[in-house]
């Protein structure tokens, strides 16, 4: 039974990664450069979850697979001013939508929320069980 | 005789009631942490399937006296319930039903470890002689 708490914490941790993707996903809305230095907005990540747990795959529970770019083309705005402006006049944004990524947030911590009680739930049915001996 | 003890009681039904709520718990805590897993498919363990199971046995060792029963190998099994809306990702998840199960799970459980705690009880004012 002490294996479920386990498992919560794979969840725990997952939807962890989750937020803080997202949070990256938030902090980098405007963001026009990459790491170099170089004109090129920023692409969108996600995590993909995988069932199994991140150490040994054959236990219950669950992993981030992998964290993936959004393939979707940056939205072009027109500010001529602007030093990062193309020839056009038009500065190329990052293709995120503010609401999905609230969306998301919000799911990813409501998950987090049930397993934190699924595991208090579980954690008072140990505890039953100890009572047994005691 | 202590063997004789244990066995003629309703413990061996309660003991296997309580593997059973901590195997569900297990599966139902396993169906929450995949609730954002793409095509995950729900696992449970059917309640009524294994009380009926339960019931059978129980009446059978009502008919052949008590300790005549074993129960030792009872397992419920694992069942994938289609119940519920199926999302495009191929999970047929849902939250409320989730915890529902789980709280009435955690319920039983800690029911039966009442019980078997009374039961204990009862056993040991009787060894004793005195109430404990």
């Amino acid at each position: 039974m002490f294996d479920i708490l386990d498992m919560g914490a794979s969840g725990l941790t997952a939807q962890r990664t989750r937020l803080d993707t997202i949070a990256e996903n938030l902090a980098n809305v405007y963001t026009t450069h990459n790491a170099k230095g170089e004109k090129e907005a920023f692409k969108r990540r996600f995590v993909v979850l995988g069932s199994g747990r991140a150490d040994d795959k054959a236990k219950a529970g669950v992993h981030v697979q992998q964290i993936k770019l959004d393939p979707a083309p940056p939205i072009p705005k027109y500010e001529p001013g602007n030093p990062d402006a193309d020839a056009n006049g038009y500065v190329n944004y990052p293709n995120i939508d503010m609401s999905i990524e609230y969306i998301n947030a919000l799911e990813a911590s409501r998950a987090y929320e049930a397993n934190v009680t699924m595991m208090e739930v579980s954690k008072s049915m140990i505890n039953a069980s100890l009572r047994l001996i005691a | 005789m202590f063997e004789r003890l244990l066995n003629q009681t309703n413990a061996p039904v309660l003991e296997r009631m309580l593997k059973f709520t901590a195997a569900r718990q297990k599966l139902l805590a396993e169906n929450v942490v995949n609730i954002s897993t793409p095509g995950y498919k729900q696992k449970d363990l059917s309640l009524e399937k294994f009380q009926g199971m339960l019931r059978e046995r129980i009446e059978q060792r009502d008919h052949g006296g008590l300790g005549s029963t074993s129960f030792d190998d009872l397992e419920a099994q694992l069942e994938n319930p289609q119940r519920g809306m199926l999302f495009h990702d191929g999970s047929n998840r849902s939250m409320e039903q989730l915890m529902t199960d789980q709280a009435k799970n955690a319920l039983m459980h800690n029911f039966v470890i009442e019980l078997l705690r009374k039961q204990f009880q009862t056993m040991e004012m009787a060894l004793k002689d005195r109430p404990v």
